[in-house]
């Protein structure tokens, strides 16, 4: 029996392995290239890079973008909708919005399945599941040999109100089995038995038209780890920030859209309540884009709505991450009014940053932080060379000249710009929810992460901030984390007053055992299974609700009322204690515990630095706002032992990224080798 | 009344990255209303998003405006808190909030409510938070305040001139119940109240937080910059125009005081340096009905018009400082002054003065011309609910996408929110069909709805249900096109006419047409209504034939039509696997024969025209597509003044750009 937990992230550019020896406490990381035409392959490789023998494997998890690719590239099987005769064309219409709402020339995606390839059938149930028109079986079945004519290869099966009453739905799935025998089928009533048409079929057509792929990818991954010696499950890392085997993913393939940025965020929340915030935002900043998601008192935020393009809805919970257009390559632009502007266009990997040689001439954050001297001229372990001669020609022609500045007052100009777009993006996923910032660790990660995070935690009073020990692959660290997890839930609109204990305690009881049913299926034991019931509320004629946890105490359903005004309060700084409050919706966290990894803590003794590998000067702002040269040391990460604290300013260096401690802060190596920096007042 | 807003100068300057900074704050805050606003709103019409929040200078100017706003409240916004300030200048003090829906200071209709919250620092009024929100009821004669034949304010709903709804902090719980008691949502319209009030508490938090951080006199500053900035970047677009004069006239379907006949709404427009200036005074008396448009609105929808041909400019008082624009004085469908009814604004003036502005902008700048999109329309049933013990006010409140004109070089969009705006959601069938005993029978896209042109008009589509148990219900409609029928452009064909059918293909069908109000109707009843596809952009018979044949596998144009329309003949091997082949030579002889034909169809005698339809040898897209005839889509009767009109106007926009037989 082996002792290793292995987790593999893909990425658009690498694929990340995170390996942790149970046994030894011992860590091993590594990258490799990813595989786009096939994505298995790099998950392959990864795991021999860092030489690991699956036999050896207890626990192997996955996050993986391929979902999230087919949806943006639209490589979809053949697939077909069937629905209410009437209805064909819920899926185009949508709500009717555009995400632009100026530009006329600029329209809304197409649906992800054609119109001549939705068919509609007779059929109708009312709102209350009531039966008002039978469905037509004889026009089932020819519209079965129409699609079998057309060679479909995935069928989603939507029907008016089948949130209500799904008993059509699946007597129609049975005959398109009968009729189209290896076709896979998915009912909206199994895949999002909720309210409201657009939202439930889209969510169902995505599922159809991602299971074949994803269905099949997961199946030869699965039989090739096998195939390797690993005996065990593999886990899939879902929306939802849990993760499902490969029996769930058959069914609800679309669980996995948003597998790859989900676990970013859970890394972040696992890391800051290991060193002991339990609120944090997380700050994963690549080359082109930032995510930021947000961890309140231990939980991630989740949201219902997501998507990968406008209009079409995915509506599974998902961890609430904000992508933004900013990153290290994200350009620095003067617009027709004059304007300093930052992103989201971006120099990408080609041309890429002045700074790399390879053509770029437009100046980017990264040539910014070259021209402060934030940014050695070695990156990624001396495998690259910076150049900063052209770096400081960007940033002079593109925005110093124009500006009448000194190239250093530029550079910083573009980095203020930049780090001010973000603190917006912080703002918007943290005051805008009611959250003070105040009251936050940022975890900084993903390449250029930790270059800004000390900036932007000035700027908006976070008062530490938290770059974990390999910042560039703190995603796979998220695979490795997860519990299985399933969320259920049931419409159930009654005013509180109305709701009846028992019809809900059945409805309750009812979602309890499939979920266990589903947990024993994945070979999961019963004492390592978790039920936590929640309720979504709202004041009776408001339209959106609040999803609050129902407690173990006597009167589970009082004290979340109680949870709901507390949190309408908090998230929209009001709540009406005195007015009617209305269920909307029970549901069901199901969740498999994995037993939690320990990592390798190190023993603290407070020590200083060692000695810097230079003295370097870079740019700060002073007090008065104004950059000016800093001697400030430059250490190299993997000489710093836990305890190790000091004043900033310093530099950081490591292998996937570099750490900007700014003046007016202290900085220390924790217990867990994370670099924390706190944020001063600068008259301190 | 010229609504131009006084240049105003800032003092000092900000150092690009302090400006670029607050400019974006400015957005977050007012972004931050709207998320809240759409999570705690009660009235159905907000969750849909109708509604649009800003941040206004103490001298009340627009500074920034909802990135997500619906068209129809650009351009208003500032005149509420103007008024505000001409009613309690003085008088105005921290823990104040205000509530205005008067139409006649600068507002849209009466159920648009914008709450407005004064933001002071260090003692000192700086700026004012709004909130505009569509409340689902102002009272009036009709449930929804919508009445179709109302001619004065009185009818239509409870209007609220400049009050103060929380007197330094204190709610003012009688004039609150004053204004909600007038209504027939008053526990709805208290909540979207109170809820429009905390909205804007996060704006003014932000803005503090901002001026505690950056200083008072910086953010006031920034506010004027922000405004100067935004003009500045306009008059260089406009600059870079040449100078001249250019007209266009959309119209409304008929004034019911004067019988059949369009009336005009007329744009000119006078390009100057780097000013613009329009002028609508010319247009059509107030008509007799509720369509008419106050002058706020009016703005707006010059601002709007304008502003989709400057798609990435942001929207604020330096946009308007810009554009001058006369309408001429009180009285007239898009000057309505006190009290003639205005409710019908939105799709009647509001959308032809969109529209003509595209006409105009279209020739100005053929690489983002459009032709005419569908109307606006509002469809209600009120009455009271059986399917409950209590028999319940019930209120089936209806509105729909349609399609959008087509474009030079790109079919128009399909199922889409209204020029009104494009953020305005639908609602889902499911939902509705909780509350109200109404059965949706269909809502899919109606096949060759979109007007036929080289590019496609977007599709319209249909929606309609039965009644199943609702008792003493009406029903009212408020729309427009069933006789201006939404026009191509560069030799493009219209589309599809507005209106409403009840019990459509029984022995008891009835065409309602486009404007109506209160009609009873009993359980059991069905009713439909197609919302029009966009006119089409440039001949269809240059339409390439293989395009065509995608359109009939997708079902968005029949093989009838492909012929009759295009001109495009097409062999159906196998319909089941979307298998269908062109006759090439069917297909060029067929499109010389129209163009040998089609200039003659438009001078046929109408009412013989008229009787082949009454007759049922014509169908409705051949009277609107071959011979611009104009009828009664129920009776058949010729309309023959508006006939006239329409076919001036296609030969106009159509015959005029096609090739010579």
């Amino acid at each position: 029996m082996g002792s290793l937990r292995v987790a593999v992230d893909v990425g658009g550019t690498f694929t990340d392995v995170f390996v942790l020896d149970e046994a030894t406490s011992e860590t091993r990381v590594g990258k490799v290239p990813s595989t786009p035409d096939d994505p298995g392959r790099a998950v392959l490789q990864a795991a021999k890079s860092v030489d690991v023998d699956l036999k050896d494997v207890v626990l192997f998890s996955h996050g993986t973008t391929v979902a999230t690719n087919a949806l943006i590239t639209r490589r979809f099987p053949t697939a077909a909708m069937v629905t209410t005769k009437g209805f064909r064309d819920v899926i185009e219409i949508r709500d009717g919005t555009k995400e632009d709402l100026w530009d006329a020339y600029k329209d809304v995606a197409k649906p992800y399945i054609r119109r001549r390839d939705r068919y509609e059938v007779t059929e109708r149930v009312d709102y209350q599941g009531k039966e008002l028109v039978p469905l037509d079986e004889a026009e089932a079945r020819e519209l079965a040999a129409r699609l079998r004519k057309k060679g479909v290869k995935t069928i989603a099966v939507c029907f008016a109100n089948s949130y209500a009453n799904g008993d059509h739905e699946k007597r129609m799935k049975e005959i398109l089995e009968e009729e189209l025998p290896g076709v896979r089928i998915s009912t909206s009533s199994e895949v999002l038995p909720e309210i409201f048409e657009h939202d439930r079929f889209n969510t169902t057509v995505a599922n159809a038209v991602l299971a074949p792929l994803v269905g099949d990818y997961v199946n030869e991954l699965s039989e090739n780890l096998k195939n390797d010696g690993y005996e065990g499950d593999l886990l899939l890392l879902h929306s939802g920030g849990g993760s499902m085997t490969n029996r769930m993913v058959q069914k609800y393939a679309v669980r996995l859209a948003a597998s790859g940025i989900a676990a970013g965020a859970i890394a972040a929340r696992h890391l800051a309540l290991e060193a002991g915030f339990p609120n944090a935002i997380g700050l994963d900043m690549g080359g082109t884009s930032t995510d930021i998601a947000l961890v309140y008192d231990g939980d991630i935020r989740v949201t219902k709505e997501w998507h990968v393009e406008y209009g079409y809805p995915i509506c599974f919970p998902s961890i609430e991450v904000l992508t933004i257009g900013a990153g290290g390559g994200s350009l620095a632009w003067i617009d027709a009014a004059g304007s300093l502007r930052n992103g989201p266009q971006s120099a990408g990997a080609t041309p890429g940053p002045a700074a790399y040689g390879t053509g770029g001439t437009q100046p980017t954050n990264t040539d910014a932080n070259v021209v402060l001297n934030r940014l050695g001229t070695k990156l990624a372990g001396g495998k690259m060379t910076l150049q900063p001669d052209l770096a400081r020609e960007a940033i002079h022609s593109g925005v110093a000249e124009p500006f009448g500045m000194t190239d250093e007052e530029a550079a910083l100009a573009v980095v203020k710009v930049a780090n001010a777009n973000m603190a917006d993006a912080v703002r918007l996923v943290s005051i805008r929810r009611g959250y003070d910032p105040r009251e936050f660790a940022l975890v900084a990660f993903g390449g250029a992460g930790a270059l800004h995070g000390a900036a932007l935690a000035r700027e908006l009073s976070i008062p530490t901030v938290l770059v974990p020990p390999n910042p560039g692959v703190t995603s796979a660290l998220g695979c490795l984390l997860v519990d299985i997890r399933h969320d259920m839930s049931v419409m159930y609109q009654k005013a509180l007053a109305d709701a009846s204990s028992e019809e809900m305690e059945e409805i309750y009881q009812s979602m309890e055992r499939d979920a266990a049913a589903h947990l024993a299926a994945e070979g999961v034991s019963p004492e390592q299974v978790v039920l936590e019931r929640t309720a979504a509320m709202r004041y009776l004629g408001q339209w959106r609700s609040l999803t609050v946890t129902l407690g173990q105490g006597p009167d589970p359903l009082q004290d979340a009322v109680g949870r709901f005004h507390r949190e309408h309060e908090r998230e929209y700084s009001f709540s009406e204690e005195t007015a009617p409050v209305e269920i909307y919706q029970l549901g069901l966290r199901a969740i498999g515990v994995t037993p939690k990894p320990t990592l390798a803590s190190g023993e603290v003794v407070t020590a200083e630095p060692p000695a810097p590998k230079e003295i370097r000067e870079v740019w700060f702002e002073g007090e008065d706002g104004a950059g000016r040269p800093t001697q400030t040391p430059v250490y190299e990460r993997s000489e710093l032992l836990p305890g190790v604290t000091a004043h900033g300013p310093a530099i950081i260096d490591q292998l996937d990224s570099t750490t900007v401690v700014p003046p007016h802060t202290r900085w220390e190596i924790d217990k867990n080798w994370n670099i924390l920096i706190h944020i001063l007042e600068v008259s301190q | 009344m010229t609504a131009t807003l006084e240049r105003t100068t800032g003092e000092g300057h900000l150092d690009p990255v302090t400006f670029e900074v607050l400019k974006n704050a400015f957005t977050t805050s007012v972004d931050l209303m709207s998320a809240q606003i759409l999570r705690t709103c009660h009235s159905f019409v907000i969750y849909a998003r109708d509604f649009s929040c800003a941040l206004v200078d103490a001298k009340g100017n627009t500074v920034m405006q909802g990135s997500q706003d619906v068209a129809v409240h650009v351009g208003t916004l500032h005149f509420g808190a103007q008024a505000i300030l001409e009613r309690f200048r003085g008088d105005i003090h921290p823990g104040d909030i205000f509530g205005v829906n008067d139409p006649y200071s600068g507002g849209t209709h009466f159920n648009d409510v914008r709450i407005v919250r004064p933001i002071f620092a260090d003692g000192e009024l700086i700026a004012f938070a709004m909130s505009m929100g569509h409340w689902s009821d102002m009272g009036g004669t009709v449930p929804g305040s919508f009445d179709v034949n109302a001619t004065e304010h009185f009818g239509e709903g409870f209007r609220m001139v400049p009050v103060k709804l929380w007197d330094k902090g204190e709610f003012r719980q009688d004039v609150a119940e004053l204004i909600v008691a007038n209504t027939r949502a008053p526990a709805s319209n208290l909540g979207d109240m109170r809820a429009q009030a905390e909205a804007t508490g996060v704006c003014e938090r932000e803005i503090l937080r901002l001026t505690h951080k950056y200083g008072r006199d910086t953010v006031v500053n920034a506010f004027e910059e922000v405004q100067n900035y935004v003009e500045r970047l306009t008059r260089a677009r406009i600059a870079e125009l040449p100078d001249g004069e250019w007209e266009a006239v959309d119209y409304i379907d008929y004034d019911p005081a004067h019988g059949e006949g369009l009336v005009p709404v007329k744009v000119k427009m006078r390009i100057q340096g780097d000013q613009i200036h329009y002028d609508l005074s010319e247009s059509a008396p107030a008509v007799a009905s509720f369509l008419n448009s106050g002058f706020g609105a009016s703005f707006s929808g010059v601002v709007a018009g304008t502003k989709t041909f400057f798609p990435d400019i942001p929207l604020n008082s330096g946009f308007y400082r810009a554009i001058t624009c006369d309408l001429g004085p009180e009285g007239t469908v898009v000057n309505a002054g006190w009290p003639i009814a205005v409710t019908g604004f939105c799709s009647g003036p509001y959308e032809k003065i969109m529209s003509a502005i595209f006409e105009l902008w279209s020739g100005l700048m053929p690489e983002r011309a459009i032709a005419c999109s569908f109307n606006l329309e509002y469809l209600l049933i009120g009455g009271r609910d059986a399917r409950t013990d209590d028999g319940g006010f019930f209120m089936w409140y209806d509105w729909m996408v349609g399609g959008w004109g087509g474009r030079n070089g790109k079919d128009g969009a399909n199922c889409t929110s209204p020029l009104f705006g494009v953020g305005l959601a639908v609602q889902p069938f499911e939902g509705q069909e909780r509350l109200t005993p109404v059965i949706t029978d269909r809502h899919e896209i109606v096949t060759d709805s979109g007007g036929p042109g080289r590019y496609r008009g977007g599709c319209g589509v249909e929606k309609g249900g039965t009644l199943t148990q609702p008792d003493k219900a009406v029903m009212s409609y408020c729309c427009d096109r069933a006789r201006n029928v939404a026009w191509g452009v560069a030799g493009g064909l219209p589309s599809t006419p507005h209106g409403v059918w009840l019990n459509k293909g029984a022995d008891n069908e009835k065409f309602l047409g486009a404007v109506f109000s209160n009609v009873p109707v009993s359980p059991g009843d069905q009713f439909t209504r197609p919302s029009a596809g966009g006119g089409g952009y440039g001949d269809p018979l240059d339409r390439p034939a293989e395009e065509v044949v995608e359109d009939i596998m997708d079902g968005y144009v029949s093989v009838e039509r492909a012929a009759k329309d295009y001109g495009v003949v097409v062999i159906v091997n196998d319909a089941d696997t979307d298998d269908y082949s062109l006759d090439a030579g069917a297909t060029e002889a067929l499109r010389s024969e129209i163009r040998g034909k089609r200039l003659d169809w438009l001078e046929e005698d109408a009412q013989s025209i008229a009787d082949r339809y009454k007759a049922g040898e014509l169908n409705e897209l051949d009277l609107i597509r071959q011979y611009g005839v104009i009828v009664d889509w129920g009776s058949g009767e010729l309309f023959p003044k508006t006939t006239q009109q329409f076919r001036d106007l296609m030969k106009k926009r159509a015959a005029s750009f096609w090739a010579a037989a």
